[in-house]
């Protein structure tokens, strides 16, 4: 029993199945049973939860089980009589529940005050997340917070905005001349040849670098505008 | 007598004492090259094994694939992707993006011609093109080995295709995740998500159009390498002494440029350090700060890089990169002058 759902699993997921039965055969067994047909509804409902691939609507049954459910149901007639209906005790009791729910509240209270107080302590001895320069090497994760006090204080969003605009273009840049040698022996031929160069004649290299660097600046003007 | 027996002794519980240390010590060292290399020794249904088919097919095969790069806050892109390898086994590979009016890339062998609009053509000496592929991962994909976690998640269907979906995940959390399909046939990349830690999406490429032929497409043989621009190198200064180290740098990464520059536009002059894994790139930029005006600390994303900016004792700090604010600030905040 159980070897036939795993077999079932490893189909639905792609994987070989163990034992001797192909394919094929797997899936005319689903054909037949309705125990594999339903598991075969269910892996895939799961699959499909795992990877988020789920439809936006998904259609179960539910009108089908509503009915079963409201065919079972026994019909109430009239309320049964409880202990409550007796008047002292009626009385009683919601005093008691009340009693209860004053205790809740005022421990809700007292959770909120120590809650507070913490807070504020971390307030007073952390103003700033990333304000305050620290030396030293600072190994671990720390969080960053977005400093909103302080770009008020500035409001020279527009300079902002430039040095950010500046950052971001050279970071395309950058990415964009990136060259990756990747030594599969051919590779390497161009490298050599340049050291080689440099070491023949120093001149010619100075003036190549000066061309290369205003084809550089050429090109950059170019893309900044 | 005694002092012989007991230097005897001695030697045996030193000779033992040296094997007991040693033996394991030649075993790590067996062991390192074995997760270094490869592939061939991973089952074939390992993500290893997947992603070894990947960069071979991806280095080895003929094929022209259509895909669509989706950013938020960005129109939809979609590029034209060919690559062949000719008689001569020279790989030549072309990206085209087809909306606009487009930017057309091609690589022979190690040279890649840039061909965009508003900028003269130029040449890099590259094993890859620089654009929306992860080239470098689709190459060389055993670098994030050391840093990242590669799960099989199962099979799928993506392009009409059968494909086999894996998850890398950064081991340590300093970085986003990826989701990857690979077909099943040839071990092409169908389709690749980015997520955040919070599982939100943050850029995707989708394959909606896969053809593997025997010969390379028609395409190459009509480019004539001869005339391809001119190679445009970047030779670094060669004094390069930086005051500044930095302290943090996530496992996996390492400091694959290190420049002065001056950032057009404004024309500040800023130390430059690029990180890369081997999958994203980072830019780290360290910037003299200037007492009379105080820069605000920042945080935020533009499509899906992370920009950060902070103050941080002398420096102004810029970091910038496909990686979670907490890592950014991490790396900002562990940079340090040098001690003499």
């Amino acid at each position: 029993m159980s070897q036939k759902f795993k077999n079932l699993s490893a189909l639905v997921d792609g994987e070989d199945i163990a034992s001797g039965t192909s394919r094929s055969q797997m899936l005319d067994a689903v054909k037949d049973d309705v125990d594999l047909q339903l598991k075969w509804r269910s892996y895939h409902l799961i699959r499909d939860g795992l990877r988020q691939e789920m439809p936006v609507n998904i259609h179960f049954d539910i009108a089908d089980k509503v009915a079963q459910a409201l065919e079972a149901e026994p019909a109430i007639l009239a309320p049964k009589k409880t202990w409550r209906n007796i008047p002292l005790v009626s009385n009683v009791v919601p005093f008691a529940k009340q009693g209860g729910q004053m205790a809740i509240a005022a421990s809700a209270a007292i959770v909120m005050i120590i809650g507070v107080q913490q807070l504020n302590q971390a307030d007073v001895i952390q103003p700033f997340n990333a304000a305050p320069p620290i030396p030293g090497i600072q190994g671990g994760l720390s969080p960053v917070s977005f400093d909103q006090a302080r770009t008020v204080v500035n409001s020279d969003g527009a300079e902002q905005k430039k040095r950010i605009n500046a950052y971001m273009t050279d970071h395309k840049q950058q990415l964009r001349f990136k060259t990756i040698q990747i030594d599969n022996g051919a590779a390497t031929i161009p490298n050599t040849g340049i050291k080689n160069n440099i070491k023949s004649n120093i001149k010619s290299n100075i003036k190549s670098n000066i061309k290369n660097k205003e084809a550089h600046l050429d090109i950059v003007e170019n893309i900044s505008k | 007598m005694l002092k012989t027996f007991l230097s005897k002794i001695l030697s045996k519980v030193a000779l033992t004492l040296l094997s007991i240390i040693f033996v394991p010590l030649q075993t790590f060292a067996l062991g390192e090259p074995a997760t270094a290399v490869a592939a061939a020794s991973y089952p074939s249904d390992s993500a290893q094994a997947w992603l070894a088919k990947m960069s071979n097919a991806v280095k080895s095969l003929n094929y022209t694939v259509s895909f669509v790069l989706l950013k938020p806050g960005m129109d939809s892109q979609p590029y034209l992707w060919r690559h062949g390898v000719n008689e001569d086994g020279l790989e030549m590979e072309q990206l085209n993006l087809l909306n606009g009016p487009g930017r057309e890339v091609v690589r022979i062998g190690n040279k890649v011609s840039y061909f965009e609009p508003n900028v003269p053509p130029y040449s890099l000496y590259s094993s890859i093109i620089n654009g929306p592929l992860p080239s470098e991962f689709l190459q060389r994909p055993e670098k994030l080995m050391l840093s990242y976690e590669f799960i099989m998640v199962g099979r799928s269907r993506i392009a009409g295709r059968a494909a086999q979906q894996i998850r890398i995940i950064s081991k340590d959390k300093s970085r986003f995740g990826l989701n990857v399909w690979l077909d099943q046939e040839t071990g092409l990349l169908l389709k690749m998500n980015m997520f955040s830690q919070e599982a939100q999406l943050l850029e995707q490429i989708q394959v909606t159009d896969l053809q593997v032929t025997e010969k390379p497409d028609l395409f190459f043989s009509k480019i004539e390498p001869e005339i391809l621009p001119e190679v445009v190198s970047f030779s670094p200064s060669t004094e390069f002494n930086s005051k500044w180290t930095i302290g943090y740098i996530p496992k996996g990464m390492m400091i694959v440029k290190r420049d002065f520059l001056r950032l057009s536009g404004s024309g500040v002059v800023v130390e430059y350090i690029m990180l890369s894994d081997g999958l994203i790139d980072v830019s780290v930029y360290l910037q003299a700060r200037d007492n009379d005006k105080p820069q605000s600390n920042l945080v935020g994303t533009v499509q899906s890089d992370t920009l950060l900016t902070i103050e941080h004792g002398e420096l102004n700090i810029t970091v910038i990169g496909k990686i979670p604010a907490a890592t950014a600030n991490a790396i900002a905040k562990s940079i340090e002058r040098l001690a003499k």
